[in-house]
Formats: C-alpha cells, sequence, structure tokens
C-alpha cells in the first residue's frame, strides 16, 4: 500500500497522478470469485480489491458499498448480485411503499442495520492495513430514493412535500450516526466517507428541486460531519449533474474534500466550481472500458490528466461510475499506462 | 359556442390539464367530453396524447424533469381510465400492443418507465415486466400476450450483454416480432448490432420510432 493518494489530501507533492479506484465487481472477476464475494464477504473482498489495486497501479486502497445503500438499512430487503449479468446489490423490496409507511420509519442503528456490519468489518481491515477507512454510507438524496423508490420520491416532491422533507431529514440523520459510529471506532481523522448521490442526475431532478429538497440536507450532513474532526469526505456526483454543479460548490466537504464526477461532466467546469477547496476526481467513461479500445482508455485517460493540471487542490484518475466488470483487462491497464507515461514526459518519475 | 367549438375547447382543455399535470381536470374534462359525444379515441389521441408529446418536448429540453412527467402520466392515465371503457370494440383491437421491461441484473427503470408512459399516451397497450427481467420472460410473456413488440430498457454494460441473447430468443420464435432497445450505454450502431429492429435516444422519439421500425419488420415479410 502506497500512501500517493493522502500525500496528495495534504497537499505534498506526488510522482505521478494518483489513481483512484472505483473498480469493484472486476476485482471479483479477477480474482476468479462471484462477484457478490465484494459485497458479503469483507475478508475476501478486502483481498481481492488489494491484489488487483496492486497489479492496476491504484492508488488510495480497498473500499466497501453500493449505490442502492439505505434500502436494507431502514428496513427493506436486497439482493446480492448472483446473476451472470448482475454488478452490484440491488433492492428488492423498499421499507416505504404506502404514506403511512413514512410515519413508521425509525433511525437504524449503525451497529446492527444492514450492511453496516459487514462494513464495520472491512473497515477493521482498512485500519489494519492502513489505508483510508472509507465506506459509502450516502448520499441522501440517493437512499431517499432507496428507502421509498426513486418515482415514488419524485411525485411527492410535487405533490406531497412534506414527505420528501421527512425521509430527507432521516437519512440525513442516518448518515451522521454511522459516521459518528465510525469516528468512535477509528478516531474522526482517520475516516473518510463516501456518498454517491446518483439520484440528484438533472436526467432526473432539476437544479431547483436540488436547490430545495437536497442542497439543505447536504450541507447540514457536512457541517455536522465536518465538526466531528473528520477532514475529508468524498462526493460522487454521479450522472449529469452540469445544473447542479454551482449548488454543489456550496457544500463543505473537509480541507480539502474530494470530489468525483461522472463523465457526463467538463473537467474543467468541475474544476472551475469546485476545484478550489477540493480535489478533483475523474472521469473516465465506463463505456469505453467496454466498448472502446486500449487506445481509446489511454488517450482518455490523458486528456483527463490534461485537464486535471489545472486542478489546484490537485486531482486523481478515476473512472465515472465502476469499471464494468467484463472489462478487458488490457483496458483497464491502460490508466495506470497513461498516468505513468505523462509523468515520465513531464519528469515527475 | 356550438358543439363542434365545444369540442375542440375540451380537446384543448385536456391536453392542456396533462400539461399541467392537473388530474382533477383532466377526469373533469374526460367525463365531459363523453357528456359531449365526443369520440373516446378522439379524446385520447387528440387531447391527452397531444398533451403527453408537449409534456415529452418539454423534458427534452429540460424544462420539465421526471417529478413532473411523472404526474403528467398520472394525470392522463386517470383520464384514460375514464375513457376507456368506452372505446368501441373494434378500435380496440387495432391497438399495438408491447412488452416492455430492464434486462437482467439492472434495477434502472426510470427511463424504462418514461418509455412506457409515452407508449400508453399513443393508446398502446402495455405490458410491463418491470426491472432485471430474466432473458426468457421477455418471450415467454410476448408469446403469452402476442405483443408485435418488445421493448428493452438497460442502463449498464453489464447488463447490456443480455440483450443479443434476448433478441436471439425472441426471433427465434417468430422473426416477425418487433424489437426494440434504448438506455445510456447503447446507441443506434450497437443496437442494430445486436440484432434490434428500432433504437430511440429518449421517450420522445420512442413511438415514432418504434413505428418506423415495426414498419419496416412488417414490409420486410
Ligand atoms: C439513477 C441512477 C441509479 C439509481 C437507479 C434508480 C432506479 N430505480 O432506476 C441507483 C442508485 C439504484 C443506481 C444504482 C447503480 N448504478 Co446507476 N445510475 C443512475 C444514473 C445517475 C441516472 C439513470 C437515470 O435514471 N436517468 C434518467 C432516465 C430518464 O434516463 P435513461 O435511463 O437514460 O432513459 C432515457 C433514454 O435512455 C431512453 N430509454 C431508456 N430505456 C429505453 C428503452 C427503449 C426501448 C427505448 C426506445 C428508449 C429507452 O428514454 C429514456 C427517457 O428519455 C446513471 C447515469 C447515466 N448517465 O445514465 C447511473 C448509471 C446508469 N449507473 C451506473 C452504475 C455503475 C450503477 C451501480 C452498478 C453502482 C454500484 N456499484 O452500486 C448500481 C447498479 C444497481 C443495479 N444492480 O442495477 C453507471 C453504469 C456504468 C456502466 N457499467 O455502464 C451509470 C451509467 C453511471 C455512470 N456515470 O457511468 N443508479
Amino acid at each position: 500500500m502506497n500512501d500517493r493518494a493522502i500525500r496528495l489530501l495534504r497537499g505534498e507533492s506526488v510522482d505521478r497522478t494518483p489513481l483512484f479506484p472505483f473498480i469493484l465487481g472486476f476485482c471479483a472477476k479477477n480474482g476468479g470469485y462471484p462477484i457478490a464475494s465484494i459485497y458479503d464477504d469483507p475478508e475476501r473482498s478486502f483481498e481481492l480489491q488489494s491484489t488487483t489495486h496492486e497489479q492496476y497501479g491504484f492508488d488510495w486502497g480497498p473500499i466497501y458499498g453500493y449505490a442502492s445503500y439505505g434500502t436494507w438499512e431502514f428496513g427493506g430487503e436486497v439482493r446480492m448480485p448472483t446473476g451472470e449479468y448482475e454488478q452490484a446489490p440491488f433492492h428488492t423490496r423498499f421499507p416505504v411503499e404506502l404514506e403511512e409507511d413514512v410515519e413508521r420509519l425509525t433511525l437504524p442503528d449503525p451497529k446492527q442495520a444492514g450492511c453496516l456490519p459487514l462494513a464495520m468489518e472491512f473497515s477493521r481491515l482498512q485500519e489494519k492495513q492502513g489505508t483510508p477507512i472509507s465506506i459509502v454510507c450516502g448520499g441522501t438524496f440517493t437512499i431517499a430514493g432507496n428507502i421509498c423508490s426513486v418515482e415514488k420520491l419524485c411525485r411527492w416532491m410535487l405533490k406531497k412535500p412534506n414527505l420528501v422533507h421527512k425521509i430527507m431529514a432521516l437519512a440525513s440523520d442516518h448518515i451522521v450516526d454511522v459516521v459518528r459510529h465510525w469516528s468512535t471506532a477509528f478516531g474522526a481523522e482517520r475516516v473518510i466517507p463516501q456518498m454517491w448521490e446518483p439520484l440528484t442526475a438533472n436526467s432526473i431532478i432539476s437544479s431547483r428541486q436540488f436547490e430545495v429538497f437536497v442542497l439543505p440536507y447536504l450541507k447540514e450532513t457536512s457541517e455536522k460531519i465536518l465538526a466531528m474532526g473528520v477532514k475529508h469526505m468524498l462526493y460522487h456526483i454521479c450522472g449529469d449533474q452540469a445544473r447542479n454543479l454551482p449548488l454543489w460548490s456550496q457544500i463543505p466537504m473537509g480541507e480539502p474534500g474530494l470530489c468525483s464526477f461522472g463523465q457526463e461532466i467538463d473537467l474543467y467546469n468541475a474544476i472551475d466550481l469546485l476545484g478550489s477547496r477540493n480535489v478533483i476526481i475523474g472521469n473516465i467513461d465506463p463505456k469505453a472500458f467496454l466498448a472502446g479500445t486500449p487506445d481509446v482508455v489511454y488517450n482518455l485517460c490523458r486528456e483527463a490528466i490534461e485537464k486535471g493540471r489545472s486542478a489546484p487542490r490537485g486531482f486523481m484518475v478515476s473512472s465515472g461510475c465502476e469499471i464494468p466488470p467484463e472489462a478487458p483487462r488490457q483496458h483497464v491497464y491502460q490508466m495506470h499506462k497513461a498516468i505513468v507515461d505523462c509523468a515520465k514526459e513531464s519528469g515527475g518519475l | 359556442m356550438d358543439s363542434t367549438e365545444a369540442g375542440t375547447e375540451i380537446l384543448r382543455g385536456l391536453a392542456e390539464a396533462v400539461v399541467a399535470y392537473d388530474e382533477e381536470k383532466t377526469v373533469e374534462l374526460a367525463r365531459m367530453s363523453l357528456k359531449q359525444g365526443i369520440d373516446p379515441g378522439v379524446a385520447i389521441l387528440k387531447g391527452l396524447a397531444f398533451g403527453m408529446d408537449q409534456v415529452g418536448k418539454l423534458y427534452e429540453t429540460q424544462e420539465y424533469f421526471v417529478p413532473e412527467l411523472l404526474l403528467c402520466a398520472d394525470a392522463m392515465n386517470a383520464a384514460l381510465d375514464v375513457l376507456k371503457p368506452h372505446i368501441k370494440v373494434e378500435a380496440q383491437a387495432e391497438r399495438h400492443s408491447v412488452v416492455i421491461g430492464t434486462v437482467e441484473g439492472d434495477i434502472h427503470e426510470i427511463g424504462k418507465n418514461l418509455v412506457k408512459i409515452m407508449y400508453e399516451a399513443a393508446g398502446w397497450t402495455v405490458y410491463d415486466l418491470g426491472a432485471d427481467v430474466k432473458a426468457a420472460s421477455f418471450s415467454e410473456e410476448q408469446k403469452r400476450t402476442g405483443a408485435e413488440v418488445v421493448a428493452m430498457s438497460c442502463l449498464m454494460t453489464t447488463s447490456m450483454l443480455a440483450i443479443p441473447e434476448v433478441i436471439k430468443a425472441i426471433k427465434a420464435n417468430d422473426p416477425d416480432i418487433t424489437v426494440m432497445v434504448g438506455g445510456a450505454p447503447l446507441n443506434r450502431e450497437l443496437a442494430m448490432a445486436y440484432g434490434a429492429d428500432g433504437y430511440a435516444e429518449s421517450c420522445g422519439s420512442a413511438v415514432k420510432e418504434t413505428l418506423t421500425a415495426l414498419n419496416r419488420v412488417k414490409g420486410a415479410t
């Protein structure tokens, strides 16, 4: 394990652009195990990610989490990915089906609810191996959608806004509870929570809706978490959120924060709006790993590194979302290759 | 106001109420249209579907987002419930039909549901299998319902790999079934390479693209 990414966070110089991992199912396949083992077997998951990271030059360290987070923790059900075409856990029953169910929602116990015991086991390995203690426990709006389904959430935004505010408040409190639990276990300064927020994509909600229903909660959650002594938080701004970016820039994410983007976002725009306070991470199109050629991936990475040079708090290469588990290995390898080539050309290595 | 003028007024009102996602209004106007003797087929096509078409355009130009679109669809569906029982049986037999679902391993279903809404708005009979639909279920449902179109959505490059297999199964059973595909990782080229008959980038063009594909498939046989 190297500490290149952490050095970048501290503002120290690094020999090459760090490669930030957004690669889960691929690690299972790479090691000859089913994808489910990434999510239901912390020890194996850690091992599979570590060895794959080492092989392909990823920095940072293994992480635990998935985008459908919240369903299970609030009392619904998820299924682990077991089928041939499955990539991540997915919800099979939502905790909220009727309006009345919202009244009955209670805050989950972060020690026991859903995947959290597995995540805790995973974080103990992170602690032991000295990698960042970093798990996915949000984002708020995405948890809300995972509690009552996105479509109900969307309808209620216009028809029953109070229900949405209620669910959002619970989701925010839950995230704070989880981070507090982790901080007690490992020390707040070691914890780097990750919030993935695909449901706020502008292909789903407007920036105005983001401003009313999302922004206040994200601000509040972030402030509370940072007040605990957490130094850095990561927000994964998934999908096309160009219209939300000015609002995202109002959310504190730490000193510096970490902000990763989908391929839909222009990195210059991201750096311009969020780069002064956050390390920018992104944003190679996951499709390119599967449908492209080694050259396509290589060139996309070089382009991203080039753009990332102007990021005041630093830049890390990553995929815009999870790298497809079926991606040809040669394609994944191009990320490291492009990074090393760029570093050599500019005298870093 | 003579009766045709009143009729035009009702049709315009229906369209506007759909755009304004005013469910009470669409239901009220649907009832009024029946009282006025307006053919329910016309009320659907020139009122509700016309309104929904506008809604599709507003979504494409990012003036409307998924929340608005869903409520517009609810307003349309509430009025459809009033009108449908009054549609003449022969007219019903002419309706197009489609089996729709998101492919196996994939729970992204917002896009699929928007496409479904557009088929409904155009008067199609829709058999919705939901998300994470096994390959065999598509062709089984098609056989069960006799639908002329199967429409598949996928949002991930992983689940996308299931599509060629599903298409093969459907076509092996009946090569005249029209297969439509859509979703973020696909494009027209890839759709064709997978053996689909049609592709649409967005829900706004889904029905039009389906009709074009349908005519092509039917014309070829
Ligand atoms: C919302 C979202 C989610 C939500 C889904 C909620 C739900 N119930 O639908 C949640 C949070 C659950 C989620 C989970 C995951 N997601 Co996701 N998600 C998204 C996001 C941000 C938006 C998708 C969306 O709803 N768009 C809005 C709708 C309206 O647009 P649309 O779906 O494109 O549909 C339009 C057209 O495509 C077309 N269309 C769609 N279907 C059809 C069908 C036909 C027949 C036709 C004609 C047209 C058509 O019409 C629609 C309307 O105009 C996308 C980003 C993106 N670029 O799409 C990522 C994205 C799809 N997700 C991605 C990933 C990786 C995941 C996870 C694997 C993450 C993880 N590791 O946990 C999981 C997978 C869960 C699973 N097992 O399926 C990646 C997929 C990458 C890849 N491999 O290809 C994407 C592309 C993000 C990215 N930046 O790369 N996600």
